[in-house]
């Protein structure tokens, strides 16, 4: 038998209890476990941000984050953005902005996009592209998607902040 | 995937050090595993223990000794450094630096101090530390010892730490009255091609003492002497600075530099004379402002 240890965790707001091994990744978990497909793994190297969750808020690498590490936190993923069939803004902005085409990165860069807009909700583009060096996507030339996140903002001032610090 | 081992999550130091002790050999420390769980996924190295240390309360938290020194726990990851307050207020180049390295998920869950027991070559912080003087605690069941940055990487992905210590926090002096503490890198892939600290003191209108610390180019990060002291009673405004970077930057053609994807010795070593144009700037603007 190996090693294996139970996690309680909230995905999109419900409880689970899942028995997992240690060396399971988030993403694993997720896609295998939940069946929750829609976080992408690509890189397996936290360099293309195609698995990226946000865990207790903060955007991670589903990929080379262990499950384990989940354990008693709260996890968001892609198919938590929609509320009673209604897509969220930033979700809606890609739509309107023509922010992906092949759609493989769309997932992790709404999940980027989350983060960033909770953070500064009227954010400047700089804060934009430095929310988004991450996540790679190879279709769009990212200006669409840059677009759709300042779109999806809190019409009105924009922040005086710089990205970074 | 990643090979299976089997995982302890210890509440104290103590516990972590009887974790090691009852541990086979190839036990490892976990702390945001963005290095650990890489090499391992590439089968660069194994183990069958891993011990998490980011249960354990006194590796985390950020504060400023009675001394004014600035204690970062060894947990804590570059974007709790680089929003911390204190950071900002007490080494604002270390919180800048933190908010530009890698991208936000490696932010959100590398640590300080596993980038520094990890001694990448092209470690971001590292380079600072080195030119601040900064030193750091470590715990094992010899007991405690204090080290300073200069001695703990003593080679490529090689410390001075024994493999029961835990490193537990990190001390980076408070700023002289007119002291100035200044980084900048420039990064082609994901990790620097070349970085460049300066430390320096502004006394009446002139650099009274500096330290230039070059990343990314050697093994380790290393003090440039020759860099820093030509600095050195150079005049803050006017051609005298001028001069006294140019003579800086010459005296980088001593480092021996390695060759790497991002370009050839030569190449690396006149970005970082470049890089120790910009940083020596922002020192002095630093310590004026703390004159
Ligand atoms: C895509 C990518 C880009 C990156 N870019 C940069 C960059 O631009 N600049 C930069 O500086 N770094 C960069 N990094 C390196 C980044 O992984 C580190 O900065 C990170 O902070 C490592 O910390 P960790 O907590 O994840 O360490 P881990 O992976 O958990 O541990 C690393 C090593 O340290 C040991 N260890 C960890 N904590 C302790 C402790 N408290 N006591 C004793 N031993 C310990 C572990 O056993 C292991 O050997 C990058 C990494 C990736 C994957
Ligand atoms: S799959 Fe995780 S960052 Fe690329
Ligand atoms: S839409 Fe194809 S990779 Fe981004």
């Amino acid at each position: 038998m190996h090693e294996t240890l139970e996690i309680r965790l909230t995905v999109n707001e419900r409880s689970e209890a899942v028995r997992i091994e240690p060396r399971e990744t988030l993403a694993d978990v997720l896609r295998e476990r939940l069946s929750l497909t829609g976080t992408k793994v690509s890189c397996d190297a936290q360099v293309c941000g195609a698995c990226t969750v946000l865990v207790d808020d903060l955007a991670m690498s589903g990929c080379t984050f262990l499950a384990a590490d989940a354990d008693g936190r709260s996890v968001r993923t892609v198919e938590g953005l929609a509320r009673d069939g209604r897509l969220s803004p930033v979700q809606q902005a890609f739509i309107d902005h023509a922010a992906f085409q092949c759609g493989f990165c769309t997932p992790g860069m709404l999940m980027a996009a989350t983060a960033i807009l909770e953070e500064h909700p009227r954010p400047s583009r700089d804060q934009v592209v430095h929310g988004l060096e991450g996540n790679l996507c190879r279709c769009t030339g990212y200006e669409p998607i840059i677009e759709a996140v300042l779109a999806a903002a809190d019409a009105g001032t924009v922040d005086e902040g710089v990205a970074g610090w | 995937m990643i090979p299976r081992f089997s995982l302890t999550r210890p509440g104290s130091i103590e516990e972590a050090l009887d974790a090691f002790d009852r541990a086979a050999d190839d036990v490892a420390y976990l702390a945001g595993g963005t290095e650990l769980l890489q090499v391992m996924k590439m089968g660069l190295a194994q183990f069958t223990t891993l011990i998490d240390l980011k249960g354990i309360a006194e590796l985390k938290g950020i504060s400023v000794l009675p001394v004014g020194t600035l204690r970062i726990g060894a947990t804590s990851t570059h974007r709790d450094i680089e929003r911390s307050p204190l950071v900002r207020e007490r080494a604002a180049g270390l919180a800048r630096l933190e908010s530009r390295i890698a991208n936000v998920r490696v932010r959100n869950a590398g640590t300080l101090g596993g980038n520094l027991a990890f001694a990448e070559p092209h470690s971001d912080p590292a380079t600072f530390l080195l030119a601040c003087g900064a030193s750091l605690t470590l715990a094992g069941r010899a007991g405690r010892r204090e080290l300073e940055v200069a001695e703990f990487a003593v080679g490529p992905l090689a410390t001075a730490r024994e493999q029961d210590e835990v490193l537990v926090e990190i001390l980076i002096p408070a700023a002289r009255p007119g002291e100035g503490r200044a980084y900048d890198k420039i990064a082609f892939f994901e990790r620097p091609a070349a970085s460049v600290a300066v430390r320096l003191t502004v006394v009446d209108g002139s650099i009274a003492d500096a330290t230039v610390a070059v990343g990314s180019l050697t093994d380790t990060p290393v003090v440039v002497t020759g860099a820093g002291g030509a600095l050195q009673g150079a005049p803050v405004l006017g051609d005298g600075f001028a001069v006294a970077l140019d003579a800086a930057a010459m005296a980088l053609g001593g480092v021996e530099a390695m060759a790497d994807l991002n370009g050839s010795a030569d190449y690396k070593r006149h970005l970082a004379g470049v890089l120790l144009g910009r940083a020596a700037g922002v020192a002095v603007r630093e310590a004026t402002a703390h004159a």
